[in-house]
């Protein structure tokens, strides 16, 4: 059975409008925020900036590995939840039905049009998208670059491939390391995110 | 009173998710606390001045464009009210304006998201570490007040992190 992508969005829309007594959104295992985009790429992009020309490679280096830690940790908890049991699970086939689930899940955050491009099992994930709301904010607000700026989406891409194929939870996060050769922010017409085993 | 209806504010337009039409993105507590954790670490007191100014800048436009929708909602009541919501309906927690004047308020927060992931994650922390919380305030009372962006410093006095009751939030002008 394929992944049914509307299914997980619908369940997510759904799921983000229930609030318990304290103001918190405990969704999929996690406490679930609905902030601006503007913030994130905001906290991202000027941070890389304050960091400066020498710093810049760190500066890059801290935002994808905090977002591949958050990525590994988060969708651990919606593996586990409930939510997933009830709606994904039943989907869910194989190894690789997990990364287009968790590929859904991303989508129905508002992530982007987030689509896999290919992927080889225990080796390689490629992701595209050509409205991720980084390379969008980022082209909004600093015009065009040099480098790819989806700091986020390149750790969550690992994060997925971590997840399935690194071993069991929590050792296996860093297993893999992804790039983002393409993205639209250097004229690319998708942002493109490649996983694979951090040793090759 | 219903002030806005938020569960038809709350939408999707194509793969976006958008409130009130601007997008916005679904984040957990993993993400937003090692956001701030990156940022307090590596640059200090300006990645705390970052996370302030950038909850302040996004709160502060968010607000007025739900206020030019709304123009029914007039009063600071209503404002305060409206803002209340949107922090909770948010998942960012429960606020309350105990006591708002226009060159200075106290506010505080028996919930909020960066507190239940930063205990979640990290445990007690020694200093407030209500960043996002700060910025967002001060962002809310600037539109209230129509006043520009910076106008209002906002301290946290106590904070949920370092295990106090309640968050509590000063604010006065800069």
């Amino acid at each position: 059975m394929a992944i049914d992508v509307s299914k997980i969005i619908h369940a997510v829309m759904e799921g983000s409008k229930i609030r318990e007594s304290k103001g918190i959104i405990p969704l999929f295992g996690v406490y679930l925020s609905l902030f601006s985009v503007y913030y994130y790429n905001r906290l991202s992009f000027e941070f890389e900036i304050k960091m400066g020309k020498q710093r810049e490679a760190e500066a890059k280096t801290l935002l994808i590995e905090a977002a591949q830690e958050c990525g590994y940790a988060t969708f651990q908890g919606i593996r586990d939840s409930w939510e997933w049991q009830q709606v994904v699970a039943p989907m869910v086939e194989n190894k690789k039905d997990q990364i287009f689930g968790f590929v859904a899940v991303a989508v129905a955050f508002g992530w982007g049009d987030l689509a896999v491009a290919e992927l080889v099992p225990g080796q390689k994930l490629v992701l595209r998208a050509s409205d991720s709301y980084e390379a969008s904010g980022y082209l909004e607000q600093y015009g065009a670059a040099k480098s790819g700026k989806c700091y986020m989406l390149r750790g969550v891409t690992a994060a997925f491939m971590d997840l399935v194929y690194g071993g069991d939870y929590p050792d296996g996060c860093f297993t893999f390391a992804a790039q983002e050769p393409c993205c639209r922010v250097k004229g690319d017409p998708y942002c493109e995110f490649i996983a694979q085993r951090s040793s090759d | 009173m219903t002030i806005f209806d938020w569960q038809s504010e709350l939408n999707r337009d194509g793969h976006r998710v958008v409130i009130s039409g601007q997008p916005i993105a679904m984040h957990c507590h993993h993400y937003n606390i090692n956001l701030q954790k990156t940022l307090e670490e590596t640059l200090g007191a300006e990645g705390v001045q970052l996370l302030y100014r950038s909850a302040e800048e996004t709160n502060y436009n968010s607000l007025q464009h739900l206020f030019n929708q709304y123009k029914k909602i007039r009063t600071l009541k209503s404002k305060l009210e409206m803002a209340s919501l949107l922090f909770q309906n948010c998942g960012l927690g429960i606020i309350h304006f105990r006591k708002v004047r226009p060159h200075s308020a106290y506010i505080a927060s028996s919930s909020s998201h960066h507190v239940t992931g930063w205990l979640a994650k990290h445990g007690r922390r020694e200093t407030p570490g209500c960043h996002f919380t700060r910025g967002w305030i001060a962002g809310a009372l600037e539109v209230i007040y129509q006043r520009p962006l910076g106008f209002y410093i906002v301290e946290e006095r106590r904070c949920k992190m370092k295990r106090d009751e309640e968050c509590v939030f000063h604010v006065k002008e800069r």
